[in-house]
């Protein structure tokens, strides 16, 4: 089938809107039946996708507006192949674990929405497309938030709508500019990233497109010092939407980079290692340190995504296969991982409306097979081996240890430090004695959320001991890209550094 | 021989595996039988194993299938049975076995009894992925999952409150097992590290290559890369100052300490010195090994020293641990790493079988570890008695027992190199560790019997769990005959230097040995003069400055407390209130507002008044014509 990304971007949409004349007690399992099919149509995107072949596959190309070169422009390769299946699966799981029975129908018309937008944005290959699908995705997810959400729901949602959407405004003047060069060089205009890639831009012009396109990834990341709405976001919304938010949402922005400005920018790019990796390891650092403080368990998920998503951007900017491939992997893992912790913490607030570590404490006794699960979650959280956080750390550490030994030190702080946040948050919630006579009786995972939580148990250990049907496509690509980036290269600084990062000694 | 090499890898997972099947399920005893039949089997298999070794001379090295592999970077699953992992395997599945066995009676009454195998299991499996591994990713996977098995294990009695250090020193079993997770991680920091470097500069990670690869580096890569896998190494091995953790891991079951604590995780440490000795062995790095050696020599004094005044039977033999890891640091630092291993192996014996002794003093003194409430236990539990007596002669390093044999060379080693202050440090750390030894076994022991004031019955243990502990309590005696033999098989490995003492050792070889004797049968005489006939405590010696330090473990544990993890929760606590709340989010929320602010202050211009907005208009005008003329200008 040629057309599959057409189906896996529309088919939810459509079904979305079928959605509003299902009867509403149907509409759960019309939700999950209809992001099943999407799951079976993206892991079919996958049988059929040539691991070998680094470039876009399954591409379509749809004039939309010719005199302008915008057009309905999508294909996936390496990078982004994974990412859509995770889009996909969260959603799903996502749904089957959801507690939610208010307004049920407008919840799942709201998902099935929200993932069109998340495939969207991975598999355009057209910055228009790109950018529309990207500001989509926030409409559903400012209305989950704002209308299922805590106390602050409010604040939290419109925080988080005007703070991305400022940076993805200075996104679009930069893209618009970009397409304007294109025309300036060529003639015609073209909005088609591809034909962008072609493009080789003075360094100054770099620079500047560069900060232009980081305001809108590094607000959605969310990167120090602009990551304060997550926390609100996360606090106030339901489990359902901090999932898809730190599983899927916030991998937009680091796709970003790896889609748009290492390969438009190459020279920018190495020029901005110093201030990535000065943020990044500030993000890894500081937060991790914030998510230690934190009293309500949520937040400490939440700061523990940030603190983690710094070590995903500092992977980008590594310039070596190593370092690239471990981030986009990481950002895989982070997505399952994550996800999962803020279910798992879904779950006790459904039992007892509270998120407070202080409430709790020898849960373990009470929940056996939830503090099995939670301990896995965390353990893979941490980055323990043979679990699927520990492949793209490792990897990021050590793809960035060439670049700079004394940044690799700081962020691998964050196997410690990480340690430290997540251990104490395990020890107050699940280990001591029940003081707290309400968690006496509480009962144990249900089947519903068993059958949400397993499928993500197996893959964190699938994954973490054979990453390899992962890893491959990912890396081919990821190759590829950077020989592109290589020759692209003007600056003599840029070139060398480039070819420096991925040489071993024995290579030499 | 390849099956052999993957039913004593995965028969401890299967177990693992099996019995966590049952891990939410009552007691039942088959789980502990069929884990302890499936360890048997792994024994089995690691002595076939051992002795095609020993036959052909050389190794197996089998490779599973791949792990990670992306850039240039390919890590297999790939296992190496050589003669040195070899040995470990056998050490390592025979104190599992036995440990596996005991456990059935020691954790008899726990109602976790099926998960209990289940970690205990997993803990094998890991310690063999470590040990087997024939790359250092690999190593570092067995080494993690150790570190994880050893968190679960350490803090299995979870339900446990946390108490003030005064009470409790470990504060509870969860405490303890975050602790030793943490520590551990700091360590694991610079172990990565090491991994890194060497990764960058032969473009492997896999021993042959990277070996191979060892001559053609700088003198500053090597001394990078040897520092940082020996600072892993150190979080471990428990070695000064990351140490603190393993005497509050004594915080688990006994059968836990006696496996993980005592005979094979903790020596870790030393198999990753003894496996990276081509590393360790360039002239490059001589001045870190010889730290190395110095460290471990200071390790095995320094606890040796806080063992002296400790009342806690468990801490006793477990700061006895640290001191026989120091004595295996200073002999792979000074280069005699065939003796290393053979102290370890000893070690491994007798320290599980004086562990499990333990255990069983605590199962008859309901978990009173406080050896100055025990005394005259020998009349009601002589097995037992019999059993911790050899271990401890065996560890004070008495002849013919095996510790004897591998400290002594371990001695020997330090004279040999001309380090004489390393010597003299380790033959008085040998006193030490006779006097603290049977300080110990004669409180618990001999004397009055002060337990009859606390209402406490004891009782001997089972008997198959006492006669599962022979067969260490026979290698705690024999072991140290097959020294020669040990020396010959190991080091026919090519990647084993031998380690021979200089004629003019060998000629006073004798005279040491009778030294360092001297010492022991010292120690042992001093400990029996003040303790043997019951105790007596001594009001002044105790309240004294050199006492309290010890006592206090040197105040390191409070040091770290107040100056490290106290100054860190506060340090949070700033970055979240003060920081991120109160500068970067409130800057958000600042422009924020002054937007909002802005736009409520200009709509008082919408009057719906026609002359004002004629007014605003000309203003307008005005403003645009002067920003033309401004820009015509400047153009």
């Amino acid at each position: 089938m040629d057309n599959i990304l057409s189906v896996l971007i529309f088919f939810p949409a459509v079904a979305g809107l079928l959605g509003f004349v299902v009867d509403k007690s149907s509409a759960r399992v019309y939700g999950i039946s209809v992001a099943t099919v999407e799951l079976l149509l993206a892991i079919w995107l996958w049988m059929s996708f040539d691991g070998t072949n680094a470039g876009m596959q399954f591409v379509e190309l749809i004039p939309l507006v010719p005199d302008f070169g915008i057009n309905y422009y999508v294909g996936v390769d390496g990078i982004s192949l994974f990412i859509v299946i995770m889009a996909a699966l969260m959603t799903l799981l996502g749904m089957i674990g959801m507690s939610i029975e208010k307004d049920i129908k407008n919840m799942i018309i709201s998902l099935l929405f929200l993932e069109m937008t998340m495939i969207g944005v991975f598999v355009a290959l057209d910055a228009i497309v790109f950018y529309v699908f990207w500001e989509l995705s926030l409409v559903p997810m400012l209305y989950i938030i704002g209308a299922w959400g805590g106390p602050r729901r409010i604040y939290a949602s419109i925080k988080f709508f005007l703070y991305t959407f400022t940076g993805s405004l200075i996104m679009l003047v930069g893209m618009l500019f970009m397409a304007y060069l294109y025309y300036s060089v060529s003639g015609v205009w073209s909005f088609s990233i591809t034909d962008w890639y072609a493009l080789v831009l003075p360094v100054n012009y770099q620079v500047w497109l560069f900060m232009a396109f980081f305001a809108g990834f590094a607000i959605k990341v969310p990167m120090f010092p602009f990551h304060t709405w997550l926390p609100y976001a996360h606090g106030q919304a339901p489990t359902i939407g901090s999932v898809i938010l730190a599983a899927v949402l916030l991998k937009m922005g680091t796709y970003g980079f790896v889609r748009f400005s290492l390969p438009l920018f190459p020279d920018a790019s190495v020029m901005m290692i110093p201030l990535i990796t000065v943020l990044a390891v500030i993000m890894i650092i500081y937060t991790a340190m914030v998510a230690y403080a934190q009293e309500d368990m949520k937040q400490v998920i939440a700061y523990s995504s940030v603190s983690h998503m710094g070590v995903i951007v500092l992977g980008t900017f590594a310039m070596n296969a190593e370092g690239i491939s471990g981030s986009i992997f990481l950002m895989l893992s982070h997505g399952i991982v994550s996800g999962a912790l803020f279910m798992l913490v879904g779950v006790i607030y459904d039992r007892r409306h509270t998120k407070m570590m202080s409430e709790f404490g020898g849960l373990a006794a009470v929940m056996p097979k939830y503090a099995v699960i939670f301990g896995i979650m965390l353990m893979a959280s941490v980055g323990l081996p043979l679990t699927i956080g520990f492949v793209g750390e490792f990897l990021v550490l050590l793809g960035f240890y060439k670049v700079s030994p004394i940044a690799t030190i700081l962020a691998g702080t964050t196997i410690i430090i990480g340690a430290i946040y997540m251990l104490t948050l395990f020890k107050r919630t699940f280990f001591g004695p029940i003081t707290n006579e309400a968690n006496r009786n509480l009962p144990d995972l249900d089947t519903k959320e068993m059958s949400a939580l397993v499928p993500l148990v197996l893959i964190v250990v699938w994954l973490g001991v054979y990453p390899k049907p992962v890893l491959e496509p990912i890396d081919t690509s990821v190759k590829a890209l950077l020989s592109f980036m290589e020759e692209k290269a003007q600056t003599p600084e840029a070139k060398e550094t480039i070819i420096l990062t991925k040489q071993t000694k024995e290579a030499e | 021989m390849e099956k052999f090499v993957y039913i004593a890898l995965f028969a401890p997972l299967v177990s693992s595996l099996f019995a966590a099947l049952f891990g939410m399920s009552p007691k039942k005893t088959f789980v502990g039988v069929i884990a302890s039949l499936l360890l048997a089997t792994s024994f089995v298999a690691s002595a076939i194993l051992a002795a095609y070794v020993v036959q052909t001379g050389h190794g197996i090295h089998v490779t599973m299938m791949d792990w990670i592999s992306a850039g240039d970077l390919a890590i297999p699953f790939g296992f190496v049975v050589d003669h040195v992992s070899v040995t470990m395997m056998v050490v390592v599945t025979l104190v599992s076995t036995v440990v596996h066995i005991y456990s059935i009676g020691y954790m008899d009454h726990d109602k976790s009894f099926n998960r209990f195998f289940s970690y205990l299991s997993a803990f094998v499996f890991s310690m063999l992925v470590l040990v087997m591994s024939d790359n250092f990713a690999g190593l570092f996977i067995g080494w993690e999952g150790v570190g994880v098995c050893s968190w679960l294990l350490i803090g299995f009695w979870y339900h446990k409150a946390d108490q003030s250090p005064e009470v409790n020193p470990s504060i509870s079993p969860s405490w303890a097992a975050n602790e030793a997770f943490i520590v551990n991680r700091i360590a694991d920091l610079a172990m990565l590290v090491g991994i890194f470097v060497l990764y960058w500069n032969t473009g492997s990670l896999q021993y042959d290559v990277v070996f191979a690869a060892l001559p053609y580096l700088d003198e500053s890569i090597l001394t990078l890369a040897a520092i940082a896998l020996f600072i892993g190494a150190m979080g471990k091995s428990a070695q000064f100052p990351l140490h603190t953790w393993l005497t509050d891991a004594m915080e688990g079951p006994t059968p836990v300490s006696a496996l993980i604590h005592a005979a094979t995780m903790v020596t870790a440490g030393v198999f990753l010195v003894i496996r990276a000795n081509p590393l360790y062995s360039m002239p490059e790095v001589s001045e870190v090994s010889f730290f190395i050696a110095a460290l471990g020599t200071f390790v095995a004094f320094f606890a040796a020293s806080m063992a002296l005044v400790e009342r806690d039977l468990k801490r006793i033999i477990a700061y006895s641990t640290l001191s026989q890891l120091g004595y295996m640091f200073a002999a792979a630092g000074l280069g005699a790493y065939w003796i290393a291993l053979f102290h370890l192996a000893a070690h491994a014996f007798f320290k599980a079988l004086l562990f499990l002794g333990a255990g069983n003093v605590m199962h008859a003194m309901h978990d009173e570890l406080d050896i100055f409430k025990m005394g005259g236990l020998k009349k009601v539990m002589r097995g037992t008695y019999l059993y911790m007596g050899i271990a401890s002669i065996a560890l004070a390093g008495i002849p013919p027992l095996a510790g004897f044999f591998s400290k002594d060379a371990i001695i020997e080693t330090a004279f040999n190199e001309g380090t004489l202050f390393l010597w003299a440090m380790l033959v008085v750390t040998a006193g030490m560790t006779a006097f603290y030894s049977f300080r110990q076994v004669f409180l618990t022991f001999d004397g009055d019997e002060r337990y009859k004031e606390f209402d406490i019955h004891p009782h001997e243990m089972y008997k198959f769990v006492l006669v599962a502990m022979s067969p260490l309590a026979l290698l705690a005696i024999i072991a140290g005959f097959f020294q020669g033999a040990f020396q010959k098989f190991v080091t026919s490995s090519p990647l084993m230097p031998d380690y021979v003492m200089s004629e003019h050792t060998h000629h006073l070889a004798i005279y040491l040995g009778i030294l360092v004797l001297i010492f022991a049968v010292g120690g042992i005489v001093l400990a029996w003069k003040k303790y043997g006939n019951g105790l007596k405590r001594d009001e002044k010696c105790e309240n004294s400055f050199i006492f309290q330090l010890l006592k206090n473990q040197y105040y390191i544990p409070k040091f770290y407390a107040e100056f490290i993890s106290k100054p860190y929760y506060l340090l949070s606590q700033i970055m979240w209130k003060s920081v991120d709340m109160k500068i970067v989010d409130a800057t958000v929320d600042s422009i924020a507002y002054l937007f909002f602010k802005g736009g409520d202050q200009t709509r008082k211009m919408q009057t719906g008044n026609l002359s004002n907005y004629l007014n605003w208009m000309a203003v307008g005008l005005v403003l645009m014509l002067l920003v033309a003329a401004v820009t015509a200008l400047i153009a």
